[in-house]
């Protein structure tokens, strides 16, 4: 019973197919994406136009606060100005991005998953938060994985990029067998990165369905503690993929750690810091 | 063992697969609150840090939430 219950409740794992131009099928996860990105892109121009030195707009003013944490996460792993300036814009677009698709799955957004559609006789809530996508979520994480590898070769050339993996003396065995397992992490990466954003915003709003159906008359107040734990983790996940994103890149380039190392040198030390 | 109640099998999925995120998260509560008093004045970082692991640990119970709700 119980479980017939959850298989009610809970959406289904695949996004519904709404309309196909031409071979590409046109999912309810696709066409809220691309409304949320257009959003997103208006939004940010409208803070940047409105943007100055004592913003007198508000929503200048809440974009930059936001805008000012990312900042302090992209200096706190890159360590050097200029390096976390080249990079900020893939980290905050990463996160506002998720953020928005994560919180629209835990309910925030009114009409996300509630308005449906009437398509090839069945029915289909016309826009579902991408995050509960895998297809979504894979696709962001080959591309920022893609990038990582796109600015390692850039910054360091070919030879460099392949020596990060496989350290110097090549017929040492020991040196091979790890270089090779570095090599499968990177593909592993994709998967764990895809899969942990997946997995918790897709299981939190199938939480969320199953105590509603499971309270019955009283899913409105039952349901209120899940929702702000669901809150809660959307935008602890899109933290954690912007800042494993950043990880990744600052190891990938080798910046970051070599720098700090080079600032703890023991005759620094002595040296008050100014901060 | 014919007729196992899927229900059963559910609860201990949950149950199970709950231990090993609840050790990840206590150790994870306890070095920070540890970190917290051994220098508190870095407890912002700290707290973040914290949080963040602790939403790398969650992701596992959420693969077994995953499992246990569309199966």
């Amino acid at each position: 019973m119980v479980g017939l219950f959850f298989g009610l409740a809970s959406e289904p794992l695949a996004a519904e197919k709404l309309f196909s131009i031409g071979p590409l099928d046109i999912t309810n996860a696709m066409l809220f994406s691309v409304i949320t990105a257009a959003f997103l892109v208006a939004l940010l121009l409208m803070a940047a136009k409105y943007s100055q030195l004592h913003p007198k707009s508000k929503l200048a003013y809440i974009i930059e606060l936001l805008i000012d944490g990312i900042w302090s996460v992209a200096i706190g792993t890159f360590g050097d100005r200029k390096t976390a300036l080249k990079h900020l814009p893939l980290l905050a677009t990463l996160f506002t991005f998720i953020l928005v698709g994560n919180l629209s799955g835990s309910g925030l957004l009114p009409g996300v998953g509630t308005i449906t559609a009437h398509t090839g006789g069945h029915v289909s809530p016309l826009l579902r938060p991408f995050t509960t996508d895998l297809n979504a979520t894979l696709s962001m994480a080959i591309l920022t994985i893609g990038l990582v590898q796109f600015y390692a070769l850039k910054q360091l050339g070919l030879k460099g990029h392949i020596r990060h993996y496989f350290a110097k003396p090549l017929y040492n065995p020991m040196n091979l067998f790890i270089g090779l397992n570095e090599v499968f992490g990177e593909l592993l990466r994709i998967i764990t990165l895809s899969m942990r954003l997946f997995g918790v915003i897709y299981a939190g709003e199938v939480l969320i369905a199953a105590v509603g159906s499971l309270a019955g008359n009283f899913a409105w107040i039952a349901t209120v503690p899940t929702v702000l734990l669901e809150i809660f983790f959307s935008i602890i996940q899109a933290y954690v993929f912007m800042m494993l994103s950043a990880t990744y890149l600052s190891v990938a380039i080798g910046g970051g750690e070599h720098d700090k190392h080079k600032a703890e040198k023991p005759g620094k030390e002595l040296e008050p810091a100014k901060a | 063992m014919n007729h196992v109640d899927p229900a059963l099998i559910k609860g201990l999925a949950i149950g199970l697969g709950a231990i090993g995120p609840a050790i990840g998260v206590g150790l994870i509560g306890a070095s920070a609150v540890g970190a917290i008093g051994r220098n508190p004045e870095m407890q912002g970082r700290i707290l973040s840090t914290a949080f963040v692991m602790a939403g790398l640990v969650d992701a596992v119970l959420a693969f077994v939430l995953l499992i246990v709700f569309t199966t």
